[in-house]
């Protein structure tokens, strides 16, 4: 009998959701950058309850990040300039995914390159292990050197060539992370979709920066940085809602969501599921509270499946 | 390392602006080794400002009741909110975070080298230490006299030590590095732990490598998650190739050997 309302207590309602291809038991995923590979959060609950773990993001080779100071609290906001600093794509291969894949994890790999060939060649070295992850996840906010260091998802027609680039590699589903510092977001999302991409990520940090008036220098290292947290999800909410009117491709909304309230109003602008990032550094444990928040949402309120949530907003 | 609410039995004045607060956790008593810290929340539920939690290096830990305590000087807002709680209320932090000490590993005499702030990862070292049966001695240097209490704490837990201030109104006159070889005969053998502001600890390192002296140094920088999963907070150490590396504070450390550690990264 215990058993029973035990399973009825986790089959209803019926929180998983379609991102195109992508198919997850529930909406919340792991922003990457925030949740490493989930080691460190592993001892604080069960990270595979999670819709899937975004993980860091890998480039070719390991990247030893920016200067200190990296982080600097803002209101209601972090603003951080780590330098995609990580261990390199092999690390991952050889040690990170079989600690992954050893606690049932769902993984989006997150990757980027400083050209459209790095990008190629850390896609390449993935090709072996495609089965073992849901998605791709391509950093398209990361510097592109070939064009003076502008961010790849500041212009459309890179945006697709990188795109196009990775999925003629590997037949996986492929997400592009993309920022709101530019104004093309949907000509960014159309070429994404051309290239042959499955969903966006929408929206990586705000570039921020944050002055110490005693010392008269910006409070981080590398001046300027990517403010996260509370303080951006109405610019967050705005972004999602704008793209989905239009209507390109399933979305992965994110930005400041730091419960279950924060993931329906970004499922109601037109999210298919949602990123929790900044939140995980604060309260270690947010995965399993904001899918039970969301479970226990849906019961009271007698809704059987949270996909109606998509788009539901009314005008 | 679990995330913990714990009672906080008192948090009391300790200084001009600086408060010692003393919290009930069997766990981290339990299970906290000398330079592991807490992060601590300075909000009060489902509020999300300030944002982040904060660090604070454990400065006693007390068995027989339970008990850890921390100092902290009231700077900003994260601060203001902990000196206004009261005996009572419930504290929301995660802990033990970082790498402990091992002193089973350590030599039998320990010199503890700290500076302002700095001697409270060094106060909870010491008592680890001495009840490990080690001879522990304490130099520590300030600016002022605003931690004139801790003298006491350190009358009681029964080390020896020489205190330091700039302008001779607590203990002896001078600088801390300016003494640091006055007692180098008894301490032929020690191991050197410090902890202190940068600029102290920029001499510390030019000093004790041009004797062949190596430390342990504890580390403190802003940090969000407190655990290595944002890489945040960072200090440049040398590699074996030359090379130099940023290594996670709260994960890595906070304790480096202080000839590894490069300080021109601000």
């Amino acid at each position: 009998m215990i058993d029973n309302m035990d399973r009825n207590a986790y089959s209803t309602p019926d929180l998983s959701v379609e991102i195109g291809r992508i198919k997850l038991p529930n909406p919340v995923i792991t922003c990457s950058g925030t949740f490493s590979h989930g080691e460190e959060h592993q001892p604080f609950f069960d990270i595979s309850v999670l819709g899937a773990i975004t993980t860091k993001s890998y480039s070719l080779k390991p990247k030893r990040g920016n200067p200190a100071p990296r982080i600097c609290e803002t209101p209601s906001g972090v603003l951080n300039s780590i330098g995609l600093q990580n261990d390199g794509i092999d690390k991952f291969l050889k040690s990170h995914l079989a600690w992954m894949q050893e606690r049932d994890i769902r993984i989006i790999l997150s990757i980027f390159g400083q050209d459209l060939e790095e990008f190629k060649k850390v896609a390449l070295k993935v090709l072996d292990i495609k089965s073992e992850i849901l998605a791709l996840e391509l950093n398209l906010s990361c510097p592109n050197i070939e064009q003076g260091g502008k961010a790849f998802c500041s212009m459309p027609e890179e945006v697709e060539k990188v795109v196009d680039g990775v999925v003629s590699l590997l037949d996986i589903p492929v997400i592009a992370k993309l920022s709101p510092n530019h104004d093309n977001i949907v000509q960014a999302v159309q070429s994404a979709k051309r290239g042959g991409a499955e969903a966006v990520s929408l929206v990586n940090t705000v570039v921020g920066m944050a002055v110490d008036i005693e010392t008269a220098r910006p409070m981080l290292g590398n001046i300027t940085g990517g403010l996260s947290g509370p303080a951006i999800k109405p610019i967050a909410l705005a972004k999602v809602y704008a793209l989905s009117r239009e209507n390109v491709l399933p979305i992965i909304g994110m930005g400041g969501v730091f419960n279950h309230i924060d993931v329906l109003e970004f499922m109601m602008v037109g999210a298919s599921a949602v990123g929790i990032g900044t939140v995980n550094l604060i309260d270690h444990d947010a995965g399993i509270k904001i899918i039970s928040g969301l479970k226990n949402y849906l019961k009271e309120k007698n809704i059987d499946s949270i996909k109606s949530f998509t788009g539901r907003l009314k005008i | 390392m679990k995330i913990l609410k714990g009672e906080i039995l008192s948090n009391e004045s300790y200084g001009p602006d600086i408060y010692k607060m003393e919290v009930f956790s069997p766990y981290i008593v339990k299970n906290t080794g000398a330079g592991q810290f807490v992060n601590i929340k300075c909000t009060p539920e489902g509020v999300r400002d300030p944002l982040l939690r904060r660090p604070f290096s454990i400065f006693d830990i007390e068995e027989r009741f339970n008990v850890f305590s921390i100092l902290y000087f009231v700077k900003g807002r994260g601060t203001q909110y902990m000196s206004k709680l009261n005996k009572g209320d419930m504290l929301d932090f995660s802990g033990p975070l970082g790498k402990p000490v091992d002193l089973a590993v350590s030599g039998n005499n320990l010199l503890l080298i700290g500076g302002g702030m700095g001697v409270v990862p060094l106060n909870l070292l010491s008592k680890l230490g001495l009840d490990a049966g080690k001879n522990v001695l304490i130099m520590a240097g300030f600016r002022d006299s605003s931690l004139l209490r801790w003298e006491r704490d350190l009358v009681r837990m029964g080390v020896k030590y020489r205190i330091f201030s700039e302008d001779g109104i607590w203990g002896e006159q001078g600088l801390v590095t300016d003494h640091l070889f006055d007692e180098y005969k008894v301490f032929a053998d020690h191991d050197v732990f410090c902890c202190g502001p940068a600029p102290m600890l920029e001499v510390l390192q030019k000093r004790l490598t041009g004797e062949n002296i190596d430390a342990t140094v504890f580390l403190e920088e802003k940090m969000a998650c407190g655990m290595g999963a944002c890489h945040g907070c960072v200090i440049k150490v040398k590699t074996a190739s030359g090379d130099f590396d940023y290594k996670r504070i709260c994960k890595n450390g906070p304790a480096f050997k202080l000839s590894e550690v490069i300080f021109d990264d601000r």
